[in-house]
């Protein structure tokens, strides 16, 4: 029963005209060689290769404009929403930064990325010049700019592959189009109400300050003038910093999934699927420069941890280091993922160009 | 001295497209055919990709079946590929016996 179920769930990874034609006789043929004595785990692992081969290659898919449309979309959306599911966990998983030395924390001065005038943080002023950056620390800096430049650049990316998608929805000739751009615009509607909850959360989190003190007191002691806080609102407070993040998180979420139903149902034009398949090209190739550039990142941390080690250094801290190998092999997935989509995008819009434009 | 790197390299259009000029078969036979002529097991993934894509090409057809075991056979284009694609590969194993002195020594 498990092996049956093993091979079924392998054959329902291929696309639906695959399955349609082929999926009876293979699972034939799949028993046939169980049966004999091949492993049901070679013969699974077999099907789920020729699974991704069928999805990024189509060999013998029916030339229909529908079936190469709707490859072309279902691609796009598989190229770009990895990025919208690993990206986010990429940043957390970095966290804040900090600056550490042998004699305690570090503060620097100016708005660069490097940070200049290093000193050591002490109770007692003036603060004591810092020991110099470890060497490897620049390169975990750019690598964290980098990885920073290639969220904010595909990011700016995909808002303008958002905007076409609803922009070919408009102009679609699909009968359920407005449920359809009532699901593209969830991501917008999201994004408010996370910007309309971080402002409640700010009127509970600071509030309004006064000045109390600068007189001589009831006990005759001298209270020197300062602000004090009032009228904050500590429940609405705790129960918002919940709240927020839990919403941002599952509104992001439903976004993704949102855009894809959207994408997957919209029939769009062959001019904007050309775009989208440009779209997923570019935020397959920056997703790429982003693991590369994190993993860029995690290397310097560990080369940096060993200068400091042997020498008197002032290294550069992240929240969360812990989580850079599993975030590195996350992003491994979701890269593949993403350039195999953005490879199938580019040959089903090749067969649809030469097929049904031109 | 077997290698296992040589084994990965045959051409399994090629190997199918052998088996089908036999007669018309169903998937498994195909799997046993290519298995006891060349070594090469194939895999249910990779035989039916194959066969959609030679499908596809009009290399091989399907026939009318009863069961879903559905037999293939080759096409006059697919015998007309595979007998260019076998002569080149003579050719090329020729030329490999004579300078290894295996042929014409």
């Amino acid at each position: 029963m498990k092996n049956r179920s093993a091979i079924d769930w392998a054959l329902r990874c291929y696309p639906a005209w695959w399955r349609e034609r082929y999926a009876d006789e293979v699972r034939l043929v799949s028993n046939d060689l169980t049966a004999e004595g091949r492993s049901t785990a070679t013969v699974t692992v077999n099907l789920l290769g020729g699974a991704v081969r069928a999805r990024t290659r189509a060999p013998g898919m029916p030339k229909s404009y529908g079936l190469w449309s709707t490859r072309t979309r279902v691609s796009i959306a598989a190229a770009t929403l990895p990025w919208m599911v690993v990206a986010p966990v990429v940043l957390i998983a970095m966290g804040n930064q900090t600056l550490r030395s042998h004699a305690g924390p570090v503060t620097s001065s100016g708005i660069s990325f490097l940070p200049t005038d290093l000193q050591v943080v002490t109770k007692h002023l003036p603060w004591v010049p810092a020991p110099p950056l470890a060497p490897a620390a620049r390169l975990v800096l750019y690598a964290a700019a980098a990885v920073m430049l290639l969220f904010l650049v595909t990011f700016v990316v995909l808002i303008s592959g958002w905007s076409g998608l609803t922009s070919a929805i408009r102009h679609s000739s699909s009968p359920d189009r407005r449920r359809l751009r009532l699901l593209a615009w969830v991501p917008v509607l999201s994004l408010l109400t996370d910007i309309a909850l971080v402002f409640a959360q700010n009127a509970v989190r600071y509030p309004d300050y006064r000045m109390v003190g600068g007189s001589v007191a009831g006990n005759a002691r001298f209270v020197a003038p300062h602000l004090v806080p009032y009228g904050a609102h500590p429940a609405e407070a705790r129960a918002l910093a919940v709240i927020v993040p839990t919403v941002a998180g599952v509104g992001w979420l439903v976004s993704i999934v949102c855009v894809a139903v959207a994408a997957r149902r919209a029939d769009v034009a062959p001019s904007d699927l050309r775009f989208g398949r440009s779209v997923a090209t570019i935020v397959a190739s920056l997703f790429a420069l982003m693991m590369v550039a994190y993993a860029t990142w995690g290397v310097g941390l560990i080369v940096q941890a060993r200068q400091a080690a042997d020498g008197n250094f002032t290294t550069v801290g992240f929240s969360h280091p812990a989580l850079w190998l599993p975030t590195v092999l996350l992003l491994a997935v979701g890269v593949s993922v993403s350039g195999m989509s953005a490879w199938a995008a580019r040959s089903s819009w090749k067969v649809i160009s030469l097929t049904y434009v031109h | 001295m077997k290698s296992k790197r040589l084994g990965r390299t045959q051409d399994p259009t090629i190997l199918v497209l052998t088996s089908l000029s036999g007669g018309p078969k169903h998937g498994y036979a195909v799997i046993k055919d290519i298995e006891s002529m060349s070594g090469v097991s194939f895999g249910p993934g990779t035989l039916y990709g194959v066969l959609a894509r030679l499908e596809d090409e009009g290399l091989v057809e399907s026939m009318p079946s009863d069961d879903h075991r559905r037999p293939y056979r080759i096409t006059g284009n697919g015998a007309a590929v595979l007998r260019e694609r076998l002569e080149a590969n003579v050719k090329v194993a020729n030329i490999g016996f004579e300078r290894l002195g295996v042929l014409g020594a």
